[in-house]
């Protein structure tokens, strides 16, 4: 995967090096990959275990809209209603999850389209802008977004929660065999809550940094690619859709890789029209890859 | 119950064949079939009550026009989800054939339609064998797929806005007979045959085979990867002829056709019920979910109201009605 992304630098690099290597190019490509990365951790647990969060986008526009509502009644205070719509939500998909047993695609992706619904009619069809919340994105380091430095403990802790910690091996266990994980006394309904809050968790303290690196407004319409492209990161990172192996520190080399060729493709002579179609192939071929030796696997 | 599945210890004995029920618990076992038809009664009833126009005969026509390529694209969509799998791209194929219709109509006559239908024949084609060949969860090779058919979409269009002039063209959907329009006629023979399919033939039964025990199925001499394809195939063919009979009916779209299907296309496969699980329900059942699901839609923007909220209204019908069709009994685990 590093060599990959190695090869893709020097790829641009040695096509057109008067535009891929420049400080405002690496810049923009840091902008875009702190915004994907910041989506795809939280559902990068959910990957291991095998599941899939779609819910990310729905939180990010739901909390935008919640924060434009509560900001006259508690002022400031009011962007903490991300982590804490980041944390309910996962804790009731996990619930219904383990509950309700439907696949969590579907419960997932219904949720955010009603989320999306409900930013749309709270806010009354319009982006509602929030003024206050500028120093999270007040240049620090000349060419580093400040949001890179605010996700870097989140990225952190992420890593270490699933590099060094009991819940990050249970966690490969539940993805790569249900089955022998709960015989081996892993409480797998436990986990599946937990790892759905995590999710929701981690989505909601991205979102605060998003909410202001994305403009300070959310949107009310739903942008497709908003909710694809993490899950491009993801799968193109190396974490297999049936779980088991990868993590979050494969999902932050991914969305890497994936926005140094998105950029490079960018700044290509191509239409826009035309990367959106290649940006669809990398992501069946990166499934198609992924999904290799799956020979046994029952597919769904 | 699906009537071609008597699951085991089903008390039915063989002593006394016709055994009368209590009410309860017939109410209990037929509950996916019986809860559609008072849902469809609700909704008439319950708009007829707040708008009066709503039984009148524009708005028939309404309804009509609202539910017919809505059933045919859900019938597609109904054999995947009785396989277990799930097809994502169906919109985005609806979407292209529509397009390649009014793109190329005055330029290629009516080749234009079976080519159409070729195009998305042929993704179905491709969605199969992700799914069935190379192992990929359903879910996500037919979002690869749609994604590649968005862009080449927005490629064919460039995002503008374009109508038909061909009145023969649109006289497939928009021919009245016995005061409804032909789509309506198309939507129901569409249904009609597809439940055909899948009751009375033995695609139909490897169909339901497939859905309810993959790995049984296969042990029972069924080439399950042929038919995961076949039914993908299926899927892709209705998709694009939806596609060109709403083409056919609107006369004209851009590249926003079907932005806001993806979801009430799914609830109405789930109201209908049939299970995300595989093997129960089928396209006979999708009628009811699909007249619930449109006709709720169009009962609504009657009334004004707007489509942010419907999105909430459809959403949470999805998720209700996928969790009360799904069989508990038989799933140990579910991702």
């Amino acid at each position: 995967m590093v060599l990959a992304l190695l090869f893709f630098v020097l790829l641009f690099s040695v096509l057109y090096p008067e535009r891929f290597l420049t400080p405002l190019n690496f810049s923009t490509i840091l902008r875009q990959f702190i915004t994907l990365t910041l989506f795809a951790l939280g559902p990068s647990f959910v990957v291991v275990m095998g599941s899939l969060d779609l819910s990310y986008v729905g939180i990010w526009m739901l909390g935008g809209i919640l924060t434009w509502l509560l900001i006259p009644a508690v002022g400031q205070w009011a962007i903490l209603v991300f982590p804490l719509l980041g944390l309910v939500t996962g804790f009731v998909v996990g619930v219904t999850q383990v509950r309700a047993r439907i696949p969590s695609f579907i419960l997932t992706l219904s949720l955010l389209i009603v989320y999306w619904g409900l930013t749309a009619t709270l806010s009354g069809g319009y982006p509602r802008p929030v003024k206050g919340y500028e120093w999270i994105n007040r240049p620090l380091i000349p060419y580093i977004p400040t949001p890179v430095l605010w996700s870097l403990p989140l990225m952190a802790v992420a890593v270490f929660l699933i590099k060094y910690t009991k819940i990050g091996v249970h966690l490969y266990a539940i993805g790569s065999n249900e089955e022998g994980a709960k015989l081996a006394g892993i409480n797998v309904h436990r986990h599946k809550v937990l790892t759905f809050t995590l999710s929701g968790l981690f989505t909601g303290i991205g979102s605060v940094i998003l909410f202001q690196h994305l403009g300070g407004a959310t949107p009310v319409e739903l942008n497709l690619n908003n909710v694809v492209w993490p899950l491009v990161a993801i799968v193109l990172g190396g974490t297999p859709l049936v779980g088991g192996s990868g993590g979050p520190q494969r999902t932050i080399l991914g969305a890497l890789t994936f926005s140094v060729v998105y950029r490079g493709l960018y700044l290509s002579l191509l239409h826009p029209e035309v990367i959106q179609l290649l940006v669809g192939l990398m992501l069946i071929v990166a499934i198609v890859i992924g999904s290799r030796g799956l020979r046994e696997v029952v597919v769904t | 119950m699906s009537p071609n599945f008597r699951l085991q210890g089903d008390p039915v004995s063989k002593k006394f064949p016709i055994r009368i029920l209590p009410l309860t618990e017939w109410l209990r076992r037929n509950l996916t079939i019986i809860g559609p038809i008072f849902a469809v009664a609700a909704v008439v009833l319950g708009f007829q009550l707040i708008n009066p126009f709503f039984l009148s005969y524009d708005g028939i026509i309404t309804l009509v026009y609202a539910m017919s390529y809505f059933l045919i694209a859900a019938c597609g969509l109904t054999f995947v989800i009785m396989t277990g799998s799930f097809d994502f791209s169906v919109v985005s194929l609806l979407k292209l054939a529509a397009l390649l219709c009014v793109l190329y109509i005055d330029r290629v006559g009516f080749w234009v339609v079976p080519l159409a239908l070729m195009f998305t024949t042929g993704f179905g084609l491709i969605n199969g064998l992700l799914v069935a060949k190379f192992r990929v969860p359903s879910f996500m090779a037919t979002l690869g797929i749609s994604i590649v058919v968005d862009g080449i979409a927005l490629y064919l269009s460039r995002g503008h806005l374009y109508v038909v002039n061909n009145e023969t063209f649109r006289a497939l959907s928009t021919t009245f007979i016995a005061g409804l329009p032909s789509i309506f006629y198309w939507a129901i023979g569409i249904w009609l045959l597809i439940s055909f399919l899948a009751l009375l033939t033995p695609f139909g039964r490897r169909t339901y085979a497939l859905g309810g025990n993959p790995i049984g199925a296969s042990l029972s001499g069924i080439d399950v990867v042929k038919q995961r394809i076949y039914v993908f195939l299926l899927s892709g063919f209705l998709a694009g002829l939806a596609g060109v009979l709403y083409m056919a009916q609107m006369g004209g779209g851009s590249i926003s056709i079907g932005a806001d299907m993806p979801i009430p296309l799914f609830a109405s496969v789930v109201a209908g019920g049939t299970a995300l699980t595989g093997g129960v329900g089928g396209p006979h059942r999708t009628l009811m979910g699909v007249i619930i699901i449109t006709w709720i839609q169009a009962g609504l923007s009657m009334l004004a109201v707007g489509r942010d909220t419907q999105m909430i209204v459809f959403g949470l019908i999805a998720l209700v009605m996928s969790i009360a069709t799904m069989d508990r009994r038989r799933i140990k685990s579910v991702k």
